[in-house]
């Protein structure tokens, strides 16, 4: 066992760093080279260490990258799967980088992001300490558009993680079923108002009852179908939380200020970057550091000092102008990213890069459950509108339809003449990609303005 | 002019951006000066059937079905009916196609009765039919060459004196075995093809935006679009599929 172990070990690193050499960051080869030479890899290198999981359809990385934060300026030894690797694969290979050559781990903890659907293995492998849930969507790689099979998943993967504390989304009705189906102890977070004065209208992924059936009411939402959420037919509703959003103090271009309930104890919160879904994706990271017991005041810090993740909000110097990327995956994604883009107070330039790879979705319907028609009440606040991407005559078509003018939009079936333009111009600009087209995106944006590779 | 479209379940039938039709179908009406008004009916609502040109119901997910037949049963099985037999226009995707079949018959083996109104039923497969797809248009619908994406476990079998909307080029269709995609029953138009189907076929579009308009003004000719974006994305898929 011993030896297969080793060689599995070996095979990973050596895979990794032939694939750096050749100037590649991927880690899911390694960690399926290592998972064929040795199947309960992850189970032994997961052995010691002491393992937070993040799980959910959307915030995942965002949630994790706050709690990161969290976790450095507390001084913990740890170490994440940042690339986004969130798959068997990837987050065996993440664990064998950070162990010796026998599988001893170099750090104490790991904060880890699994995909729903891998949750079940990795939390079978890994017996987590914590366990963060963020929310149940509709998702467009989902291929049988049922959010009950998500739900599903990651239910799986958290009764695969007995000895877990368990941090659910308490204004998720989806989310909240788990709770009743499980022994595990629960920290139930949430945001108890209206994040938004005017927030785009959507269509619910969850309208009816998961116990009963019966049509939910809402005594407030916050978006998607989040919210204060009661079932009249067989009293189902929004559990209180234990941590809670109470007030909106401050919302500005570049962060939000809130108020918070933290079990019982009033606590003003900084959080360094805008948008309202990120107000949850903090919640949650204060979840993991109150369920691990580490030092409040140390964590409101680390959320008031968090800067942009992987994806998420990144910052592109681009010469006379500066750009932003946000990555989209689906409908209520990139409805929260119009919702911020609508509270730009600075004339703009959007791009939207539209691919259909595997990893995007190779259904790109989604598109038309996005409410883009928001973006025409910016009026001249936006400049143009860019798109691009192996699917961007679609993308234009549904532009033209949400109504924006034929005039501000340009399209560009090349990344290096969508570069170029981005670059030549003066106005901000916010590039809103799916997953490969941000991929391709980032690294010809770096060789053109310089930047790290993901991997770094 | 005016013309009234009737939105059937967006409450529960509302998947894969489905409701983009309704929106092409408003739009392609408003830039040609024509007025349409669209009305909801989600469960438990109920209207005058009588005075809506043109019906669309999308496709769901399973766990909102029980709910579904329940309304349907209710009531607006026999007013759907009665609509189709009234030659008015409807276009049903996915779930909502199937639902206008006799029946679907799970894999588990229990069946679902559905509103009957077209001689065809569906089966319910370990597999699932799921992709980048393309077919045309029988002459009598047309003739346009339709691309889109279709996602479905279901295999509809249309029985006896019922003909397929078109053929498939790329692709599975109806069941993946007999080449036929869609359905043509008296105006019902019935296909699998998310994307949504409309803004980016937007000839077939204009079918079933001419056919209503027809019932109501029977000398009225839709005028022609400038459909360069719509032709463009279009063209792409029938490309990368040909
Ligand atoms: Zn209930």
């Amino acid at each position: 066992m011993k030896i297969k172990i080793f060689l599995a070990i070996c095979a990973c690193k050596a895979s990794v760093f032939f694939l750096r050499l050749m100037g590649r960051g991927g880690t899911a080869i390694p960690g399926k080279i290592a998972l064929k030479i040795c199947p309960e890899l992850l189970g032994h290198l997961g052995k010691n260490v002491r393992t937070i999981i993040i799980t959910g359809t959307n915030g995942k990385t965002t949630s994790a990258r706050m709690a990161e934060e969290i976790f450095a300026q507390s001084g913990l030894s740890y170490f994440s799967n940042r690339s986004g690797a969130n798959l068997i694969n990837g987050i065996t290979a993440e664990f064998a980088g950070h162990a010796g050559l026998l599988g001893k781990p170099k750090k104490s903890f790991a904060l880890i992001e699994a995909d729903e659907a891998a949750s079940k293995e990795v939390c079978r492998f890994l017996n987590p300490e914590v366990v963060l849930v963020t929310n149940v969507f509709r998702d467009q790689l989902d291929r049988y558009g049922e959010v009950t099979n998500t739900l599903e998943s990651i239910l799986a993967g958290v009764k695969n993680s007995p000895e877990a504390l368990v941090c659910l989304n308490a204004d998720c009705s989806l989310t909240v079923s788990i709770a009743e189906k499980i022994p595990n102890k629960v920290i139930f977070y949430g945001v108890s108002l209206p994040i938004y004065e005017e927030k785009v209208e959507e269509v619910s992924d969850a309208p009816f009852c998961i116990r009963c059936k019966h049509e939910y009411e809402y005594s407030y939402h916050t978006f998607g179908h989040l919210g204060g959420f009661f079932c009249s037919q067989c009293g189902y509703k929004r559990p209180a939380p234990d941590i809670a959003v109470t007030e909106i103090l401050n919302r500005g271009e570049n962060e939000t200020s809130v108020m918070m309930d933290m079990f019982g104890s009033p606590e003003e919160l900084s959080i360094s970057i805008p948008g309202g879904y990120n107000i949850y994706n903090a919640a949650g990271a204060l979840a993991i550091s109150e369920a691990m017991g580490l030092d409040r005041d140390t964590a409101k810090k680390a959320i008031a000092d968090f800067s942009w993740g992987f994806g998420r909000m990144e910052q592109f110097d681009m010469g006379k102008t500066k750009a932003r990327m946000i990555l989209v995956k689906n409908t209520a994604g990139c409805n929260q990213v119009i919702n911020y883009l609508g509270n730009l107070r600075e004339r703009s330039v959007f791009v939207f890069c539209l691919n259909d790879h595997i990893a995007d979705g190779t259904d790109i319907s989604w598109i038309w459950d996005v409410n883009f028609e928001k973006l025409c009440d910016l009026g001249e606040m936006l400049e143009s509108v860019y798109v691009s991407g192996i699917r961007s005559a679609d993308m234009a078509v549904r532009l033209k339809y949400a109504g924006i003018d034929g005039e501000k939009l340009r399209i560009f079936e090349d990344y290096g003449e969508l570069i170029s333009a981005m670059g030549s111009q003066e106005l901000p600009v916010v590039i809103i990609p799916t997953y490969t087209a941000m991929m391709a995106l980032r690294e010809k944006m770096s060789a053109a303005f310089g930047g790290k590779q993901f991997w770094e | 002019m005016k013309l009234n479209i009737c939105h059937l379940y967006p409450d529960v039938l509302n998947l894969y951006g489905d409701t983009g039709n309704i929106l092409c179908l408003q739009k392609r009406l408003s830039w040609r000066g024509i007025d349409c008004e669209v009305t909801k009916l989600p469960i438990g609502k109920n209207d005058d059937f009588s005075r809506f040109d043109l019906f669309f119901i999308g496709g769901g997910q399973d766990f909102e079905q029980e709910v579904l037949l329940r309304d349907l049963h209710s009531g607006k099985a026999r007013e759907i009916l009665s609509a189709v037999n009234d030659e008015k226009v409807f276009l049903c995707i996915c779930g909502g196609y199937q639902m206008m079949g006799q029946y679907y018959k799970l894999q588990s083996g229990r069946q679902l009765d559905f509103i009957g109104a077209i001689n065809m039923h569906t089966e319910g497969s370990e597999s699932r039919l799921i992709g980048n797809y393309m077919f045309r248009c029988g002459e009598e619908n047309g003739g346009s060459l339709v691309v889109g994406f279709e996602n479905h476990s279901g295999k509809t079998y249309l029985d006896e004196g019922v003909s397929p909307l078109g053929q498939v080029l790329s692709g599975y269709g109806n069941n993946g075995e007999d080449g036929g995609e869609g359905v043509r029953h008296k105006n019902v138009f019935g296909s699998y093809c998310h994307g949504p189907m409309l803004p980016k076929n937007p000839e077939f579009a204009d079918l079933l935006l001419q056919t209503a308009l027809s019932r109501r003004y029977p000398e009225v000719l839709l005028p022609p679009l400038n459909d360069a974006l719509e032709v463009s994305a279009h063209d792409y898929m029938a490309k990368r599929l040909g």
